[in-house]
């Protein structure tokens, strides 16, 4: 078993640094895994898998390595544990997935979530689940399994609650809109329900919208200039945050 | 012609919605219904089952009824102390479940069946297929 120390990380970073030693750089990494592995266990709890996480760790150890400066007197351990940790979070934040989604699948996702847009305008109606299948040029069941694994966008970030008006905790890839704020708050004294305090505006008016005014998803896609399943999900967030501060302000 | 039905049988809990959606969306694609009639239906059921108030016992059954033009959903056994009293529209904080229900689907009824409550609900579609008689 190799010993990791100071003297031998130097020796290795210099390798690695001044003569290009890749060598050098694979018996940092390898040394380093157990620290990634103990990082990554930290956050194994939030519906990713822990091999996942120690890859996804291991590119912040591999951009601790390559950018760290030998002549600075501080060791790699305590410049590599940040750059882990980091990219772990901005992994979940970028991401979105609470739970691990085979990459296909995401992918497919975002199509679909395209394709929902165009097939909507082209055929004047929502298309069905075998229009979007033959769009994508795959099978049906895909498309289910798709539109479901849809359902892992995690509603809360790793480290705050759902923020107010933020993007980044639902679809980056899909955020391609913003709501204007112009919107007015309903006369509709039932919107402003305790409950509903929990939403922020745009959340709020997109709920007022489905519920109050009872437009479709796609009506309101088109009304707010978000995407159709990007309104899905936020009826969806929504509700969830509305039934879990009812549930907060009840144990209260 | 008798009605195509599917009948699920769950946890009452929340990592097995996603199975009932799933389910929902296998019959979906089976009657070419639209992805939005499919979201509709999906976000009624799970809005049911997701209320703790509702659950009766730790399982809950989902039996989907494909009719002339409709799809029904039957969910129970239910606790109906909390969901009567939603259903009647009585003051309800957050969206309430009527409106809720409303704005999903067409038909909302309670049925006492089984030594059961269950909520009945139903939406008209339009059915691209015709139903065929299959029960899983």
């Amino acid at each position: 078993m190799r010993e990791a120390g100071p003297r031998t990380d130097r020796d290795l970073l210099r390798r690695y640094h001044d003569g290009g030693d890749l060598e050098a750089r694979e018996r940092l990494i390898e040394q380093y895994l157990p620290l990634v592995r103990s990082l990554a266990r930290r956050y194994a709890n939030r519906g990713e898998q822990l091999e996942d996480l120690v890859q996804v760790g291991c590119i912040g150890l591999i951009k601790a390595i390559d950018r760290f400066d030998v002549e600075r007197g501080v060791e790699l351990t305590t410049y590599a544990t940040p750059n882990i940790i980091g990219e772990i979070k901005r992994h979940f934040r970028d991401k979105g997935w609470s739970v691990r989604v085979p990459r296909g699948l995401q992918e497919l996702n975002v199509r679909l979530s395209q394709l929902l847009e165009q097939l909507t305008i082209q055929l004047e109606r929502s298309p069905t689940i075998a229009e979007l299948a033959k769009a994508a040029g795959v099978d049906e069941e895909e498309v289910l399994e798709a539109l479901e694994s849809g359902q892992a966008y995690t509603t809360v970030s790793l480290s705050a609650p759902s923020g107010h008006g933020d993007d980044a905790d639902l679809d980056p890839l899909e955020s391609l809109g913003t709501l204007e704020h112009e919107y007015e708050v309903s006369e509709d004294r039932a919107v402003l329900a305790p409950g509903l305090k929990a939403l922020d505006e745009r959340e709020r008016r997109i709920i007022h919208l489905r519920f109050w005014e009872g437009l479709t998803q796609s009506q309101i896609a088109q009304q707010v200039g978000i995407s159709q399943m990007h309104v899905s999900r936020l009826i969806r967030r929504s509700l969830e945050k509305v039934r879990e501060e009812i549930a907060t302000g009840r144990q209260v | 012609m008798a009605a195509d039905a599917i009948s699920l049988s769950i946890p009452h809990s929340e990592p097995f919605h996603g199975v009932a959606r799933l389910v929902v969306g296998g019959l979906a694609a089976r009657l070419d219904l639209s992805y939005e009639d499919l979201e509709d239906l999906q976000l009624a059921l799970v809005s049911v089952l997701e209320r703790d108030g509702y659950a009766a016992g730790p399982e809950v059954t989902v039996r989907l009824v494909v009719g002339e033009g409709t799809v029904g959903i039957a969910i129970g056994p239910l606790d109906t102390a909390e969901l009567s009293a939603d259903l009647e529209g009585q003051p309800e904080d957050g969206v309430p479940m009527r409106r809720l229900l409303e704005t999903l689907v067409h038909k909302i009824s309670l049925e006492e069946r089984d030594g059961g409550h269950w909520l009945q609900l139903e939406k008209r579609v339009a059915l691209a297929h015709g139903s065929t008689r299959e029960e899983a």
